[in-house]
């Protein structure tokens, strides 16, 4: 198992190098030519995150180790998640709101779970008429991030067509556990927006 | 926003063109100097004589070694500032396991690719860090542990200080087991642990109850760390310095064998492995090591004059009396004219025990100070060593009940027991034994 694992990781470390180089050499372009190709940079990291995608899930679903768990500022977790996608949602005509003022330390998988919140504002970039709305509240002794939008709402939940990334979702979530409770995902429809809402609750 | 048109960046990574990448993102930002290392004693002698203000570390670094090694080996041997930011890149999204587990961990790491943008968002928010920390950095650099734990407490009740709790209470645990309250350090950890079960805290408890020679305590918390993380390399190391305390240096052996195999440039840890092997009679091991120890650590002053007397040790204990005889000429002569005591008294006896007509008459002559002195243990054992083979039980059986009497009595047990069987004095050592337990049940 470990060597199919090594096998993954190493072809997936050398791509995403490559995409490194090609994202650093874009932005060099950008820098020196005075354009703006935001959307390339996107499209670059969208691979490489991709990759990553497909690689946790492997890992996910084979491995039984805990998630890595450090200390996140959650404020600044949404900056970073809103920093990704902002620019790439406005080329799309639409507006991101990050509301969120938990100005704290919260234990979680900072790279999972920007993931799931990257990936939760793509598909609601997909929907979303003019606005998607990204915030963070305490609840329920937890962490709330929702995504929200203001689209017509799931057709039905869960969704039909839910694929890996809902799959992902659902498993990152479950596996953040503290003090035997673990992290749960809703789908709903209404929300602040009228729309979808996506609802990661971690302990 | 920081001005980064201010910055020093140091970009360490073994491959071109992923420095090249890493350069051009640095200066996107405006960074006012981007200077390159691609190997580790590179990296290594730049930061140690002219520390930037922003590290930019790849994690694999080529010649079996990883940015997290370099990390550790800077903080280590103090080379790196704390108010350097110190960021891990790397395309390896399995080095969250690392950060997630172990003590001495980057800043911050990134997991390639990323824009310029994501880097000077986390720049800021680190050197935000930095600032708020800043007077407790200069409180540890004088070694100012009061101040500095006031310092710390003030900033875990500010609002300032709520986005660094974690930070505050992990520095905070460090400064208590710095200035030697253990059991405070305890406290602390155990208090991070009440919020998460995150493997570096429950090594830092391991750590207060090894201070505290609470051995058994120890070992229950440092186990399974060891056992879940195997890259947590430090508690590897803590592991086997508690097993030697409770006697079992087989098992110290065995744990720093196998991270000593995955860390093969990690000479403090070979250091440790060879002197683990020597208490556990290992002494072919014990001068293996010790030779690559002395052949291959090539950090400037790396080699002392300790490792030069366990060579000689532990070539001695192979009877291989005229290699050990070379390795003590090997001592200059500045070497020889600076030894503290303890140094002096390991010396003489080691020269005496390889080429007794060199060494007999300066044993002897420092034999009044060594019958006085107190000795760390592993001169003790030298001495004990070399007045048994002599025949001065008398200067033998005084370190003897020593070393039976001292904190290190379970560590130094299987050695000190084999020394006096192979010279038909097992009955007398049982005797010592007795005398040393009687004297702790009376005191």
């Amino acid at each position: 198992m470990q060597k199919k694992w090594d096998i993954l990781a190493v072809g997936v470390h050398d791509t995403k190098n490559q995409l490194f180089q090609a994202e650093a050499m874009t932005a060099d372009l950008e820098r020196r030519l005075g354009v703006d190709l935001g959307e390339v940079r996107y499209v670059i990291e969208s691979a490489a995150a991709s990759l990553s995608r497909t690689l946790n899930a492997y890992r996910l679903f084979t491995d039984e180790r805990a998630l890595p768990l450090t200390p996140v500022v959650v404020a600044d977790l949404l900056d970073e998640v809103a920093l990704d996608l902002r620019q790439h949602l406005a080329r799309a005509g639409l507006t991101l709101t990050v509301d969120g003022a938990v100005d704290e330390q919260w234990l979680l998988d900072r790279e999972r779970v920007i993931m799931l919140l990257d990936n939760a504002l793509q598909n609601a970039g997909r929907y979303a008429r003019q606005e998607i709305r990204l915030s963070a509240t305490l609840a329920d002794d937890g962490l709330c991030l929702r995504v929200e939008d203001d689209g017509p709402g799931f057709d039905s939940i869960p969704p039909a067509h839910g694929g890996v990334g809902l799959m992902l979702a659902e498993r990152i979530t479950h596996l953040h556990e503290r003090q035997g409770r673990h992290g749960r995902l809703a789908l709903t429809n209404g929300g602040a927006l009228g729309g979808a809402c996506v609802t990661f609750w971690l302990p | 926003m920081v001005d980064y048109t201010k910055k020093r960046f140091l970009v360490i990574d073994d491959q071109k063109l992923a420095r090249e990448a890493l350069r051009t993102v640095a200066q996107n930002m405006g960074a006012f100097l981007v200077e390159f290392s691609s190997s580790y004693p590179d990296a290594i002698h730049r930061i140690r004589n002219n520390a930037p203000d922003v590290v930019l570390c790849d994690y694999i670094l080529g010649d079996g070694r990883s940015g997290q090694q370099l990390l550790e080996e800077l903080r280590r041997f103090n080379l790196l500032p704390d108010e350097t930011i110190f960021i891990m890149v790397t395309g390896e999204q399995s080095y969250e396991q690392v950060v997630a587990a172990v003590e001495l961990v980057p800043d911050d790491y990134l997991i390639k690719p990323f824009a310029p943008d994501k880097l000077m968002l986390r720049l800021d928010r680190l050197t935000a860090r930095k600032e708020f920390f800043q007077p407790f950095y200069a409180a540890k650099r004088r070694n100012d542990h009061a101040r500095a734990l006031a310092l710390l407490a003030d900033g875990l009740k500010s609002d300032a200080g709520r986005p660094y709790r974690f930070e505050s209470l992990r520095y905070m645990a460090e400064t208590q087991l710095r200035a030697g309250q253990a059991a405070a350090a305890e406290a602390t950890y155990r208090s991070v642990l009440e919020m998460a079960a995150l493997p570096w805290a429950r090594a830092g408890l391991a750590r207060t109850l090894h201070r505290q020679q609470r051995l058994d305590e120890a070992r229950s918390e440092i186990d399974p760390v060891v056992a879940a993380q195997p890259d947590f390399f430090d508690a590897a190391d803590l592991k086997a310095a508690i097993c030697l305390d409770q006697g079992e240096p087989e098992e110290a052996q065995r744990v720093l064998d196998m991270v000593a195999r995955r860390t093969p440039r990690n000479y403090v840890r070979k250091r440790l492995l060879a002197e683990a092997a020597a208490l556990n009679g290992d002494m072919k091991t014990a001068n293996a090591v010790m030779q690559e120890v002395l052949a291959n650590d090539s950090m400037p002053g790396a080699v002392t004059v300790q490792d030069k007397l366990a060579m000689a040790r532990s070539q001695i204990g192979e009877n291989h009396m005229l290699d050990a005889a070379r390795t003590l000429a090997l001592l200059t002569e500045p070497e020889l004219q600076h030894l503290a005591l303890p140094e002096r008294a390991s010396y003489t006896a080691l020269l005496y025990l390889c080429s007794p007509s060199k060494g007999k008459t300066r044993f002897a002559g420092l034999r009044p100070a060594l019958l006085e002195a107190p000795l760390p243990a592993i001169a003790r054992c030298d001495v004990l060593r070399a007045a048994l083979v002599l025949g001065d039980n008398e200067l033998a059986d005084y370190h003897a009940k020593s070393l039976m009497a001292g904190e290190e009595a379970k560590r130094v047990f299987p050695l000190v027991r084999a020394l006096y069987s192979a010279r038909q004095r097992a009955d007398d050592f049982r005797d010592l034994q007795r005398q040393a337990a009687l004297a702790r049940i009376h005191h």
